[in-house]
């Protein structure tokens, strides 16, 4: 008889399709019986897993539509099975994954959608912070600006990609029976995605504007963020950027680097 | 938690459940529904919660897994019932997971004496890092070990005596698995000790054929059958009065479906309940 670690690992093998030790004598009955009722598991298995990628990626599955995602996905659970007893991490691995099954075709842009679905879901599920206290903000003296660190919203997700990503994404995701076609060349996206309360917003960025807040997610100081923000773009006005990202509520704290 | 019978809470719900607030006992939500730090589930599930009792119900623990207990997922489900705080908390007697790989769905274990012991010395783990006993779920089942050596509701009885948990008995479960398997349902329900019954479900199912053989499928898509509410009269008459949750998971009907088969388990209970008083 197997060792119930021994069961485990082979049905799991023949579940997620890794390998076909035989199964079949782990289960009771005549061996076809046996095959067909761990088949009902295993359409349980990758129903699952399909519905979480899809809950997580609407806009590839309207895409692709859906014989092409459902195929996508099994490939996708057989190289990247779920690591995680809640499904909602399982689609994480997934716009990489496309990026290998396109990585020079008419469908690249794919995986940059899927990036950008990914962390949607990531900004929906992040915690509530409160907004800045602008009024400790006001008590700083300004030669002391330089040295602080901001922290962003917990929420904040920094997207870009050389395709009008959010664009596509959005058409996808309505309820227009059939979505407007996008010209893949009309624009580049530089957005910071935040939610306040329950909203999701899109705030579209400079150059200048997306390194600067590149740099707070690192966790750099307010000057070394300005000389980033200032080297991607000339024209780049860091208090004006400051001013924008606290009014969106993607700042929402800052401490001192030095001691006063 | 209430007497009468409660409803399995899904996202569908959330808003409904908040705008009208239903004449509803106690709703049961999934754990790994809420495990997120943020976000509209989450601020759903803490406005009702401040109006009706709650039960939080785990899928994806993996209790009867061989893989070492996923030390983050039982600091969500702690974060969870922290924050929620639940009557009660429950998961299934079953393995979801198998070298690191889940397959996300409610494995049946193999009844040995060796899968009890580990079952047991596992839930007895999971009850200490939560500091509260929990309740075990029967499951579903498409098939059967050869290695099995005992009965499942031996098994469950032998496991709720190693751990010290609580059970849920799914009544729809039950009748599932013993079509399934051809067993009695009712010698199921005789085999499980008295008082350690805490909570019934009561779900519907569907009929697939595999080959000329119908089996039966734990879908939640569809009302108890009656040979369902059948089971759950005599699950009431032996196990007293234990509260009842309705469950419906696919094809989801309008709320008020759920209500009525809500109601329609609480007047069964009032029967007999008034017969045995």
């Amino acid at each position: 008889m197997p060792s119930l670690r021994e069961l485990q690992v082979h049905l799991m093998d023949a579940l997620l399709g890794a390998g076909s030790p035989p199964v079949t004598l782990l289960i009771a009955g005549p061996g076809a019986a046996a095959e067909r009722r761990l088949g009902v598991y295993a359409n349980t298995v990758q129903g699952n897993f399909r519905d979480a990628l899809h809950s997580t990626y609407p806009a590839v599955w309207r895409l692709v539509g859906e014989d092409y995602f459902r195929q996508t996905a099994r490939e996708f659970q057989r190289h990247h099975p779920s690591r995680s007893g809640d499904l909602l991490h399982c689609g994480q691995g997934f716009p990489d994954f496309l990026a290998q099954l396109h990585p020079d075709d008419g469908f690249t842009y794919l995986a940059d959608v899927a990036r950008l679905e990914w962390l949607i879901q990531e900004s929906l599920l992040s915690a509530e912070h409160a907004p800045l206290d602008l009024a400790s903000l006001a008590r700083v003296p300004p030669a002391a600006y330089d040295g602080l660190r901001f922290e962003l919203h917990p929420t904040l997700r920094l997207f870009e990609s050389r395709y009008p990503a959010l664009a596509i994404w959005e058409v996808n995701v309505g309820s227009v029976a059939e979505p407007p076609m996008i010209d893949l060349r009309s624009g580049e996206d530089r957005i910071a995605i935040v939610r306040q309360r329950l909203q999701l917003q899109f705030h579209r960025l400079s150059a200048g504007e997306c390194f600067f807040l590149h740099a707070f997610e690192r966790g750099e100081c307010f000057s070394a963020a300005v000389d980033c923000g200032g080297e991607a773009d000339a024209a780049f006005a860091a208090s004006a950027a400051l001013q924008r990202f606290v009014a969106a509520g993607a700042v929402v704290a800052f401490t001192s680097t030095v001691k006063t | 938690m209430p007497a009468n019978a409660g409803i399995g809470l899904r996202a569908q719900h959330h808003l409904h459940v908040l705008s009208e607030s239903p004449d509803v006992s106690w709703f049961e939500a999934h754990s790994e529904n809420y495990f997120a730090e943020g976000g509209s589930h989450v601020e759903c599930l803490s406005r009702i919660r401040s109006r009706y009792p709650l039960s939080l119900h785990g899928v994806g623990l993996s209790l009867g897994s061989t893989d070492p207990l996923n030390r983050e997922h039982l600091a969500n489900l702690r974060r969870v019932i922290a924050r929620f705080e639940p009557a009660l908390v429950s998961e299934h007697l079953s393995w979801c997971s198998a070298g690191g790989r889940f397959a996300n769905d409610l494995l049946p274990l193999p009844y040995t004496e060796e899968a009890l012991r580990h079952v047991g010395s596992r839930i007895a783990q999971v009850q200490d890092a939560l500091g509260r006993q929990i309740l075990l779920e029967n499951v579903s089942s498409y098939l059967q070990f050869s290695a099995s050596t005992m009965p499942e509701w031996e098994f469950v009885a032998g496991v709720a005596a190693e751990s010290g948990c609580g059970i849920l008995l799914d009544l729809n479960n039950v009748y599932v698995a013993a079509h399934n398997h051809e067993f009695d349902s009712r010698e199921y329900l005789e085999g499980i000790p008295r008082r350690i019954v805490q909570e019934f479900h009561l779900a519907g199912f569907s009929r697939i054929d595999l080959d000329g053989q119908e089996l039966l499928v734990d879908t939640h898509g569809t009302p108890v059958c009656d040979a369902v509410w059948d089971l759950y009269r005599a699950a009431l008459r032996r196990f007293g009065n234990v509260p009842a949750l309705i469950e419906w998971d696919t094809d989801l009907p309008n709320f008020d479906v759920l209500q009525a088969e809500a109601r329609k388990a609480d007047s069964l209970r009032s029967a007999l309940h008034a017969v045995a008083a």
